[in-house]
C-alpha cells in the first residue's frame, strides 16, 4: 500500500495513533457540480477519514450519488457535466484536468447499484481489472484471485467453478464478485453506490459484514437510502439535501442527537 | 325463511362487455386468417420449390459446371461462385459494418456526424439492389472494361454493410451503461471496455446480424447482373466474370429447354436451403447459447 496522504494537519498522524481522529484520506473543499447549467452540488466541504466508513444519506436527488461519482471522475464520461473546487487525495486535486484518470480509478474503486458482472468467467472478471495495471505471472494471478474472493467470502462458494460465467451467480454473489473485482486492483478507497439496493436481506447483511472487514484496509464511502444500513455500517454519516451538505458527524451522534432540524426530520422519516 | 340465495344484479352482464367480447372475437378471427394466409403462401412457395427442384437435384448437377441445353450441365460452378463471392463480400462488409456500428453506438452518440451516418446507412438499407449494381458497374466494371467476381462481391458487401451497421448498433445499445461505467471505474481505457466488455456482451446479437446479412445478400441477383455477369464455365478468379446461383436461375428460368428449367428450380432450391440453414443456425445454434 502507498504511504499516508499528506494532510493539512501535521498532527493528524499522532492523533490517529491515539485512535481519536483518523487522518483524512480525501479532503473536499468548496466543491460545486453542474449538469450543464443545472447546479447539483453547492459548496460541499467534507473530510473522508482514512479506513473508516462514511455513509452519505439524503432524499433522492440530493446529490449524494453525484458527489460519489466525482471522486473517481465518472462524470468525465459525460460531456456537459463538470466539477469545480478541490478534492485532495494523496496531495493532489483529483479534479485536475491533467490527471491520469486510469491511475486515479485504480486507486479509487467503485461498486455500482446493480451488480455488473462482465461477460466472462468468474476468474477473468477479477483478472480483467488486475491486468490493466499489473503484469502478474499465472500463479501470482491465481493467488490474487483466491485472496480477493476469500476476502469477500465468496471463495468457498465458487472455487470449483472459477471458469464458469459470472452471470450464473446469484445477485448477492455477483455483487460480492464486483467488490472483489474492485479491491483486486488494490485501491486505497472504495466508493459504493447503493450497493445493496438490488439485493435481498440476507445478501445485504453479508455485504454489510464485509464492509466491517474491508475498512481495516480501505477508506469506504457508501451512498445509501437505508438509514438502518448507515447506522449499522458507518463511522461517519453525511446528510445531503438539495445539493448541500446539511450535516456531517459521527454515526452515533448523528442518529441520536443531530444538530440540524432537517437531519432529524429526515432520519425520523418525516420527509424523504 | 330465506332458504334461497338471491343474486344481486351486480352479476348481470354489462352491454359494454358484450360489445367488447364481439370486437375481440372479430379481431382475433381476422388475425388468425391473416396469419393463415401468410403461412399458406410460404408453404406453397416451399412446396413448389421442393417438388420442382428435387427432380433436377442429382450428383451431376452438383459436380458439373453449367453448359448448353442437352449437354448434361450442372450448377457446380455457380455454387462455388456464389460461395466465393459471398465470403469475399462478408470479409469486406463485416469489418466495415461492425466498426461503423461500434462508432455509432459508442463514440458518435447524438452528434451531427453520427446522425448523418445513421440516416445514410438506413437509406442504403432500403435502396433498390439494382441501383447498387449499377453504381458498382460505373466504378469497378466500366473503367476496367470487363466484368469481375470482385465487382460482384463489392456490390454484395455494399448491401450487407447497412444491415450489419444497424444490428451492431442496436445490439450494443442493449448493453447496460452500468457495464461501461464498471469497466471505466476499474481504470480501463475506452477501447478496451468497448471490445472486451460491450462487444463481448453483445456478441450473440452482433453475430446474428452478420449471418442474417449473409443470408440476405447470398440470394441477390440484381447487384450481380452488371458486375460479376455470370459465367458458363468454372472460374475461380475474382478478376474474371464469375458464376453464381441467382444468376444461373435468372439465366435458365423461362427458357424453352427442359433440362435448363429443371436446373433453374434446383438452383432456387439450393439457395433457399442455404438461406434457411443460416436462419436455423442463427435461431437455434447461436441464440440458445445466450441463456
Amino acid at each position: 500500500m502507498s504511504m499516508m496522504p499528506k494532510t493539512s494537519d501535521p498532527t493528524a498522524d499522532a492523533q490517529a495513533s491515539a485512535a481519536e481522529t483518523p487522518p483524512t484520506a480525501l479532503e473536499v473543499r468548496d466543491l460545486n457540480f453542474y449538469y450543464g447549467t443545472n447546479q447539483a452540488l453547492k459548496n460541499i466541504s467534507i473530510d473522508y477519514q482514512r479506513r473508516r466508513v462514511t455513509a452519505m444519506i439524503g432524499p433522492s436527488g440530493c446529490g449524494k450519488s453525484t458527489l460519489l461519482r466525482v471522486f473517481n471522475r465518472m462524470y468525465d464520461l459525460y460531456p456537459g457535466q463538470r466539477a469545480e473546487g478541490e478534492a485532495i487525495f494523496d496531495g493532489v486535486n483529483i479534479l485536475d484536468r491533467s490527471l491520469d484518470l486510469n491511475v486515479l480509478r485504480s486507486r479509487i474503486g467503485m461498486v455500482f447499484q446493480k451488480p455488473t458482472p462482465f461477460p466472462m468467467s468468474i476468474y477473468d472478471n477479477i483478472a480483467f481489472g488486475v491486468r490493466l495495471h499489473e503484469k502478474l505471472s499465472r500463479s501470482e494471478m491465481d493467488t490474487r484471485v483466491e485472496d480477493v474472493l476469500t476476502r469477500v467470502a465468496l471463495w468457498k462458494e465458487v472455487r470449483d467453478r472459477l471458469r464458469s460465467p459470472a452471470a450464473g451467480l446469484s445477485g448477492g454473489q455477483q455483487q460480492r464478485l464486483c467488490i472483489a473485482r474492485s479491491i483486486a486492483t488494490r485501491p486505497e478507497m472504495l466508493l459504493l453506490d447503493e450497493p445493496t439496493s438490488a439485493l435481498d436481506p440476507i445478501s445485504t447483511a453479508r455485504i454489510e459484514e464485509l464492509l466491517d472487514e474491508l475498512k481495516q484496509e480501505f477508506t469506504i464511502v457508501i451512498v445509501t437510502h437505508n438509514m438502518q444500513q448507515a447506522a449499522r455500517c458507518a463511522d461517519q454519516v453525511a446528510f445531503f439535501y438539495l445539493g448541500t451538505l446539511v450535516e456531517v458527524d459521527a454515526a452515533d451522534r448523528m442518529f441520536t442527537n443531530p444538530r440540524e432540524k432537517q437531519t432529524q426530520d429526515y432520519i425520523t422519516g418525516r420527509f424523504g | 325463511m330465506s332458504g334461497t340465495v338471491t343474486k344481486s344484479n351486480g352479476w348481470a352482464k354489462s352491454p359494454v362487455a358484450a360489445r367488447r367480447r364481439a370486437i375481440d372475437l372479430v379481431a382475433t378471427g381476422l388475425s388468425f386468417v391473416a396469419t393463415a394466409i401468410a403461412i399458406l403462401m410460404l408453404a406453397s412457395i416451399l412446396w413448389t420449390l421442393v417438388s420442382n427442384g428435387i427432380a433436377g437435384l442429382s450428383v451431376v448437377a452438383l459436380i458439373r459446371p453449367m453448359g448448353p441445353p442437352g449437354s448434361h450441365g450442372g450448377l457446380a460452378n455457380a455454387i462455388v461462385g456464389s460461395v466465393i463471392q459471398t465470403v469475399v463480400a462478408l470479409l469486406m462488409g463485416a469489418p466495415i459494418g461492425l466498426c461503423c456500428g461500434i462508432y455509432l453506438s459508442e463514440y458518435g452518440g447524438k452528434g451531427r456526424f453520427a446522425s448523418t451516418v445513421r440516416f445514410v446507412s438506413d437509406v442504403l438499407l432500403s435502396a433498390p439492389s439494382i441501383l447498387i449494381g449499377l453504381f458498382v458497374y460505373l466504378v469497378l466494371v466500366a473503367p476496367f472494361g470487363h466484368f469481375s467476381g470482385f465487382a460482384g462481391s463489392v456490390a454484395l458487401a455494399i448491401l450487407a454493410v447497412p444491415i450489419i451497421v444497424r444490428t451492431t448498433e442496436d445490439m450494443l445499445r442493449l448493453v447496460p451503461t452500468a457495464m461501461r461505467e464498471a469497466g471505466m471505474a476499474l481504470g480501463a481505457k475506452k477501447w478496451r471496455v468497448v471490445v472486451f466488455l460491450c462487444l463481448r456482451s453483445a456478441r450473440v446479437g452482433v453475430l446474428t446480424g452478420i449471418l442474417l446479412a449473409v443470408a440476405r445478400v447470398s440470394g441477390e441477383t440484381a447487384p450481380l447482373l452488371f458486375t460479376s455477369l455470370g459465367n458458363e464455365n468454372w472460374s475461380f478468379s475474382l478478376a474474371q466474370p464469375m458464376a453464381s446461383l441467382p444468376l444461373a436461375i435468372y439465366q435458365y428460368a423461362g427458357k424453352p429447354y427442359d433440362d435448363w428449367l429443371a436446373l433453374s428450380w434446383t438452383g432456387a432450391l439450393l439457395v433457399t436451403v442455404g438461406v434457411l440453414t443460416i436462419n436455423i443456425v442463427v435461431r437455434f445454434g447461436i441464440r440458445s447459447r445466450k441463456g
